[in-house]
Parts: structure tokens; sequence; C-alpha cells
């Protein structure tokens, strides 16, 4: 039996972060990302949950910072009616800077056609792009008549767990389609910086949290096949070429699965053929398939029930 | 009489009409319209698909001439120039545009920070003319600045509009839908409400 991850941030001088590295490495945990700025370093990394104290003293040590992360390994799409002024880049924005703080990895959709009541719509590519993620979070704004009766209509064909942000306190029930509801972060047109703002976007953080604990409970039930961590770790180590991919995170680890951000055509087939210690080949044990964003490999792992094993 | 006199913003919701007062404020913030604004009222019906807004702007906002803000004098004696010695930068690049564009660019000098030399035949002559020069005109900047505003405050898919701009008074009606007649009688009325019936204003 695996053991369980536990998603941790380091922040700490740069100097001697290669410990950290190594004792990540003989514990059996995985860094999700690596972040160096001048003399400072950020890491990211899943640690085995029975082994935290280790990892610890060792940042206490070099005079780190260890603090847990929620959002660790989540995908999460920020979709916003439009990119118009209305919504961008307040109060969509801020709410995605906050879901990173929470180490969630962002990716902001502005629908084409999301606006208004009446016309509002969502697209045939939007709505596979935004299925592509963990979590859909909705940003939408002052007007409790327009989130209860208008707006659900762009939920239409989203498979994934959707939040949606609104000013108003109304109740998730009342929101049909909607897996929870976020009050308080409206329509605004300037930066989020005042306190009960804040404290909203806290509040955000948290039942974002505790929505992605309630698809890792799902997952648990018929758990995957492999861990999108060590699929990470995999394909670092098998496809050298990831190290010269530019966008701040090449992998992007999700729920169940990755973004692998290659071109589709050129290295699908070396994605699938990565091989295992255990014997079996990735495309064994998840679908590898172009992604919608851009031209990047999608894999989604697939469960214990469909492949009769855990890697 | 202090910017803002009046600034209502109401709805269905009172709790919401707050909020959204939050955005309107925003908008007048960002484009610095506070002090060309006395009376704002807003009126959005979610249910309706409705946007209502009325504005009554300050009046006696002139246009600015180069002699408000600069001395215009003859040249040295002997040179035939005319020396224009500004007070206020902020209307600097505008007023040696409107220069260039009178006397051609090579007679147009800027010895000093503060100080231009246009040279020409007839000094004297040239003087009152260059006093006169209007070289900003509020109220025409204020007009496209007050669009903007409406535009930013409305909410983003109502794209059917109604605006009219009669001297200081602004009417802005949008909806998603077909506009109807008595939404804008409506939004008159609100706006005779808000001046209590008085006229106008003179500029338009």
């Amino acid at each position: 039996m695996a053991a369980v991850l536990e998603p941790y941030i380091y922040e700490g001088g740069i100097h001697k972060h290669g410990l950290i590295l190594e004792l990540l490495e003989d514990l059996g945990g995985f860094l999700v990302q690596k972040i160096p700025a001048a003399t400072e370093v950020t890491l990211i990394m899943l640690i085995p949950d029975k082994d935290i104290h280790l990892m610890e003293e060792l940042a206490i040590k070099l005079l780190g910072k260890i603090t847990k992360l929620p959002l660790t390994g989540t995908e999460i799409a920020v979709v916003s009616p439009t990119l118009a002024y209305h919504h961008l880049p307040h109060s969509a924005c801020d709410i995605a800077e906050f879901l990173r703080r929470g180490g969630a990895n962002t990716n902001m959709i502005g629908l084409a056609r999301g606006m208004g009541r009446r016309v509002a719509l969502s697209g045939d590519y939007e709505r596979k792009l935004i299925n592509e993620h963990d979590i859909a979070l909705f940003s939408f704004g002052t007007f409790s008549d327009c989130i209860i009766n208008k707006k659900p209509k762009l939920f239409e064909g989203i498979d994934i767990p959707i939040v949606v942000t609104g000013a108003p306190d109304i109740k998730t029930e009342d929101i049909p389609n909607a897996d929870m509801y976020i009050g308080g972060i409206g329509r605004v047109s300037h930066r989020l910086r005042k306190e009960p703002e804040l404290e909203g976007l806290d509040k955000m953080n948290e039942m974002v949290s505790e929505m992605v604990g309630r698809v890792r409970k799902e997952i648990a039930k018929d758990p995957l096949a492999v861990l999108p961590a060590r699929v990470m770790k995999e394909i670092k180590d098998q496809i050298p070429e990831i190290e010269h991919v530019l966008t701040p995170a090449p992998i992007t680890i999700q729920l169940d699965g990755l973004r692998v951000k290659l071109p589709y055509d050129e290295f699908h087939k070396r994605v699938e053929n990565i091989e295992f210690d255990e014997g079996p080949l990735l495309s064994e044990v998840a679908k590898v398939m172009p992604s919608k964003m851009k031209n990047y490999i999608l894999i989604k792992i697939q469960r214990k029930s469909e492949v009769g094993f855990v890697i | 009489m202090g910017p803002l006199e009046t600034f209502v913003v109401e709805s269905t919701i009172p709790e919401e009409a707050d909020q959204y007062k939050q955005i309107v404020s925003d908008a007048i913030t960002d484009l610095v319209l506070a002090k060309a604004i006395e009376k704002i009222k807003v009126v959005v019906t979610p249910e309706e698909t409705l946007f209502q807004m009325v504005v009554v702007l300050r009046s006696g906002m002139p246009p600015v001439k180069v002699s408000d803000f600069a001395q215009v004098g003859e040249g040295t004696f002997g040179e035939s120039e005319v020396v224009i010695d500004i007070d206020n930068e902020a209307y600097l690049p505008q007023l040696l545009e409107n220069l260039w564009e009178m006397c051609g660019r090579i007679n147009v000098h800027q010895p000093e920070r503060k100080t231009i030399s246009v040279t020409c035949d007839n000094p004297l002559e040239h003087i009152s003319e260059i006093e006169e020069m209007i070289i900003e005109d509020p109220q025409r900047t204020l007009q496209s600045k007050l669009v903007d505003m409406a535009i930013r405050a409305t909410p983003e898919g109502f794209r059917v509009r109604y605006h009219s701009l009669n001297g200081n008074h602004f009417i802005f009606v949008a909806t998603e839908d077909i506009m109807k007649k008595e939404w804008i009688e409506e939004a008159h009325k609100m706006l005779d409400e808000l001046t209590g019936g008085e006229p106008s204003g003179s500029s338009s």
C-alpha cells in the first residue's frame, strides 16, 4: 500500500536546498514544482505523511519554512464570462492569484460569449477545455437573479465539480447544477485588498480546498492505478526534453492526471511508452490524448477497477 | 458644494444596489469624473435586463485659452518674434502642437522650459490671435469620458443602448433585449426628479 502523500511548500534560501531534495527522494516523496528567485527558493512537494516531521526538522535547520498547501496537485479553471474589463483584471485575476497561493495551478478561461443574461452561452470547445481541469470556478457578479436564473446555462456540459463565486449571499442549492457557491466576491473594478474582500478570498480558498478534499475522497474509493506525481517523476527521468520547456509548470499535476506541455504529435508515442519499474507501460494504466490547450498532451490515469492493479 | 452632491444606485435588492454603487464609483474614480458630476442616479433592474443612468453635470467649465495660463508679449526689440511665458506646463504639448500648425515647426522655438518664442513677420498682429487660441475644451473630453464611464458601469451584456446628452444632462439606458420606449421615458422622468425640473443648462 502506497504511503499517503501530503502537499507542502518549502520557502527558504537557495543555499543547501539540495538537502531538502535529497531527503525528499529518500522518503519517497515527489517534487511538484521548484521556483528559484534570486537567493530564495520555493519548493512545492508531496511528502509521505508519516515522515513530515523529518522534513520539518531539516527545514528549521536550514532556516526555512514549511507549510501545508492544500490545493497542490490540482488544476483549476477560473472561468469568467468574457475577457472584457468588466471582469478582468479584477476580480477574476485576484481569485486566480489566491488559488495559486493555496498551491493550485490555475488557468484563466474567458468565454467568447458568456456575458449577459439571455445571450450568455458557451461553445463546445470551451466546454471541452474546461472539462480537462479538476475543478471549474465560475466568477460571477452582483445580482442573485442572474446567478440563480440565467448564468447556470453556462454549466451545461461541464462534468467536473463547479464552484461559483458571486457577491450576494445565496445558498448552493438555489443555483442549479452548481456544487458549491462562495459569496462575497462579486464584480469589482478595483484590486481586492480591503479586509472584507481578503476575508472573502481566504474563505474561498478554504471552501475550494474542501471541494478538492471531496474529489480526493471520491477518487480514494476506487484509487488511481498510478499516482500522478509518480508519472511526473518518470516523465522527467525518461523524457529529458521536458527540461527545455519554458512554461512555469511544464508538467501540471491534476487530481486524476497530468498535462504535459510538449507537442502531442512529436512526443505522444514516447509518453505512452514510459516504463515503470514494476513492468507496465504508461499507456496500459492511463489514456494519453491531445489536450484542447495548445498542442499539449493530456494524460488521464485509469482507476484500479479498470486496470485491475495499482502500481 | 462638494463633488457628487447626489449619488444614488437603486436595484430590486438593496444590498445588491450597494455593491453596484461600488462599481459605479470605481468607474467614476478611474476616469477622474468626480469633480465634473453633480448628481448621478443609477437604477439596475436585473429581472428586466435593464440599466438606467442619469447624470447632471456641473456647468461652467469654459474652454482653456492661452491667455489663461500664459503671458503673451513681444520679443526683444528688433527681433520679429512673439514670446510666450507659460505658468502651467500641463497645456504645453497641446500648445506646441497648435503653434506648429499655425506658424510651421521651424518658426517655433523653446529656449527655456517655460518660454516659447515664435518667429513671425508682424508680431503685434499675432499676439491677440495666440492669446485667444483654445488649447483644451473640457466639455469635449468630458463627453467622451462620460460615455466611457457609462459603458464601464453597465453590465457587460447590455449591448442595446440609448443615450442622450442635452446640455448638462446625460441619460443612458442599456439592455440586451429590444429597447422599450417606456424605459427611456422612465429615465427622462428620473432626470426630472433629479434636477427638480430645472432646465438643462446652456452649453451643448
